[in-house]
């Protein structure tokens, strides 16, 4: 076997995350040289599934400064909670976001033929929290009608503002074309409430209903941006079975799309080593002179790195929580035939949480919670993933929404939260990716639900490895790599 | 036709140092080819379909080959998933594989389903009578402290070949726990994405 400095390779690509590993898996079958390597000892990077041994020193890293777009990480287990289970059988996703069924990453996956190898399961209802009226009262969780029929049967509507939000539901998927263009274009940038406020007449609480459906962070998304993703959302309603617009990869979301493309990689010939970062370089030269932490001198065409800015756009506070409740009420499916849900979402809007100190939250808060079935937790447990946008109160508020969501699922008693991982992340950071034959991949924004623009520099990162080679039209359709064989006869 | 998607289906692994013979058995037990100087990693092969029948019954085997990542042990934990039987294997005229086996055994249980059959294969048999490495009661006694089964092959010569697949699938489908805790079809609950189908808020048309 050749050694590793023996080899020109056409790009080493450090790394594992989503974005490098999409690149390894749309240069499979491009014969080029690939050496893909990363400094942690799995796969997946800042996408990564984390087994509770795992989380724990990805923790000590986040503190010691190792993980640029991680800070404030901390694990607590609540005092007299039992029934956490052994460290593997949990997979904690540091991306769990749900992918909408047009989203173009799911078109890659099956023009690629790499969607073979993942299971991906149903996302199901969205809920709202509201709050209790008065202490003797337990908060409640209202489910968003999801389905056409299911806005013309539920009773949480009246007749009236049911006709606004059909009026809204059919102009949107059609808001592209004139004259739709002419209501909403005005007012582009402007709060989507405001549009709907005014051209639907809705209510705050259909507004809130529309609002969460965008996941919209600051829940002050523009009109604009408002209107293509509700679009998105309505019109991935349905594509994949009844009654769910949206899928999530099992096992740990992004995490697992990241390793089914390294193994795609790895069938076309990328060498693969993990542990192992680069130690230096000599840049300018061509071929450039790449030293790795495992000693190996290396000369490569070009490097793929994960870009170390960690100037982002904006940061989020999160709360992992393993729950000891399957809260079945929240998996129910909604629609005839539909597949069992593993994923819910519930929205907290702003202004519906408060901190001990009596401060309102100021953004909304989402929780996407996991049912066992994603296989992240044991059977009768289940996985809270909490996300806001990070203020001084943050944490205090997604502690706060822990308690609220446990009080307002539990029957006669709050189920039990077993283990917590908090931490915050930056987001979106802007460094300009590419320089010569050196590619840096930016911290791309990790909305609730995957966004496309994520795919973007990928597509710039093969362009550069695979230079005048590059055919657009190419770029990730792949046939099966099957093999069948002659039956075989006992 | 060997690709019949409606058997019952079984994912095996085949794991172990490079260059020990899993890409070699493999291709000889599937497509009867031995290359006696290919010492090449594997490249473009994803996995195997063979349908073997046990006990008069058809299964569809889809065999998993280790695609180079064993080479820095990088195989991720995704490979493992959803495997009911592994088969590791080490070549008999090379010590080093035999004593990388424990780590192997380790990395295979840790990552699949409690009761996963386990196979060990002492791969290049042909080279026992001048090369021979490691003895076949070594190869047996670490087999039984893992609770695998065992036996030597030969992709050259072809003895043994379909041995250890016939016994690993008849130990398999003896033991319908393993069956149920691998769950090769899909949960209940998964998506397919290559079928569209109707329904949904409002349909995909202006009207």
């Amino acid at each position: 076997m050749e050694s590793l400095s023996d080899t020109l390779w056409d790009v080493v690509i450090c790394g594992t995350g989503l974005q490098q590993s999409l690149l390894a898996l749309a240069l499979s079958r491009s014969d080029k040289k690939v050496l893909h390597i990363d400094p942690h000892d799995y796969y997946g990077g800042q996408d990564a599934a984390l087994s509770l041994q795992e989380a724990e020193s990805w923790v000590a890293d986040v503190e010691a400064g190792k993980e640029p777009s991680f800070r404030s990480a901390l694990i607590t287990k609540p005092d007299g909670s039992t029934g956490l289970g052994f460290p593997r059988a949990y997979s904690l996703a540091l991306s769990p976001q749900l992918i909408h069924a047009r989203s173009a990453l799911l078109e890659q996956l099956v023009s690629s033929r790499a969607y073979r190898q993942v299971e991906f399961l149903a996302v199901g209802s969205f809920f709202i929290f509201n709050p209790a009226q008065d202490p003797s009262q337990k908060p409640t969780l209202a489910r968003i009608p999801s389905t056409r029929e299911d806005v013309f049967l539920t009773t949480a509507i009246p007749t009236k503002a049911k006709r606004g939000l059909m009026k809204f539901l059919k102009f949107v998927l059609d808001y592209e074309s004139s004259p739709q263009t002419d209501l909403w274009q005005p007012d582009a940038e402007a709060p989507l409430t405001e549009f709907l406020s005014r051209q639907f007449k809705m209510d705050t609480e259909l507004q809130t209903y529309i609002i969460t459906l965008s996941l919209s962070l600051d829940g002050k998304i523009t009109t604009k941006d408002g209107l293509a993703v509700i679009r998105r959302h309505l019109s991935s309603m349905g594509m994949y079975g009844p009654g769910f617009a949206a899928i999530y990869p099992k096992w740990g979301g992004l995490s697992e799309i990241a390793q089914i493309s390294c193994r795609a990689g790895a069938v076309g010939g990328a060498v693969y080593m993990l542990g192992t970062g680069i130690k230096a370089m000599k840049e300018g030269e061509d071929p450039i002179e790449v030293e790795l932490t495992s000693g190996d001198v290396i000369k490569t065409r070009s490097l793929v790195r994960s870009g170390n800015d960690a100037t982002g756009q904006i940061e989020t506070a999160r709360l992992v929580a393993v729950v000891g409740s399957p809260i079945k009420s929240l998996f129910e499916a909604t629609a005839e035939g539909a597949p069992t849900p593993a994923v819910a979402v519930v929205a907290f809007p702003a202004g519906s949480l408060s901190t001990p100190g009596g401060k309102a939250s100021e953004y909304p808060a989402y929780v996407s919670v996991h049912s066992s079935d994603t296989g992240e937790c044991p059977n009768g447990q289940s996985v809270l993933y909490m996300t806001t946008l990070a203020t001084s109160e943050s944490q205090e508020i997604l502690d706060q929404a822990l308690d609220s969501f446990l009080g307002a699922v539990g029957d006669d008693q709050a189920p039990q939260c077993l283990y917590k991982l908090q931490y915050k992340r930056l987001e979106g950071s802007t460094q300009s990716p590419a320089h010569g034959s050196i590619f840096d991949f930016t911290i791309p924004s990790t909305s609730l639900s995957f966004n496309d623009s994520t795919l973007e520099p990928v597509r710039d990162a093969w362009k550069m490895v695979m230079g005048d080679a590059a055919v657009d039209a190419e770029y990730m359709q792949f046939t099966d790599r099957e093999g069948a064989a002659e039956d075989d006869d006992l | 036709m060997a690709s019949d998607d409606s058997l019952p289906t079984l994912k095996l692994l085949l794991i172990g140092p490079s260059g020990a013979g899993k890409s070699a058995l493999l291709t000889r037990y599937c497509d009867d080819e031995f290359e006696p100087d290919s010492s090449t990693a594997t490249i473009g092969i994803d996995f195997k379909i063979k349908v073997l029948n046990v006990r008069g019954k058809p299964y569809r085997l889809t065999l998993f080959d280790t695609a180079g990542q064993e080479r820095f042990r990088t195989l991720s934990t995704s490979f493992y998933r959803g495997a009911h039987g592994v088969l590791l294997v080490y070549d008999i005229s090379t010590r080093a594989s035999f004593l990388g086996m424990e780590k192997w055994f380790a990395e295979a249980e840790a990552n699949t389903v409690e009761g996963v059959a386990l196979y060990l294969v002492g791969a290049k048999l042909d080279k026992a009578e001048h090369n021979r490495e490691v003895t076949p009661e070594e190869g047996r006694a670490l087999a039984e402290a893992h609770g695998a089964l065992f036996c030597e092959v030969s992709a050259k010569s072809r003895e043994n070949v379909r041995r250890p697949f016939v016994e690993i699938v008849d130990h398999i489908v003896e033991d319908p726990a393993l069956i149920h805790a691998a769950k090769t079809g899909r949960a209940a609950g998964s998506v397919t994405l290559d079928s569209n189908s109707e329904g949904g808020y409002l349909p995909n048309c202006s009207c």
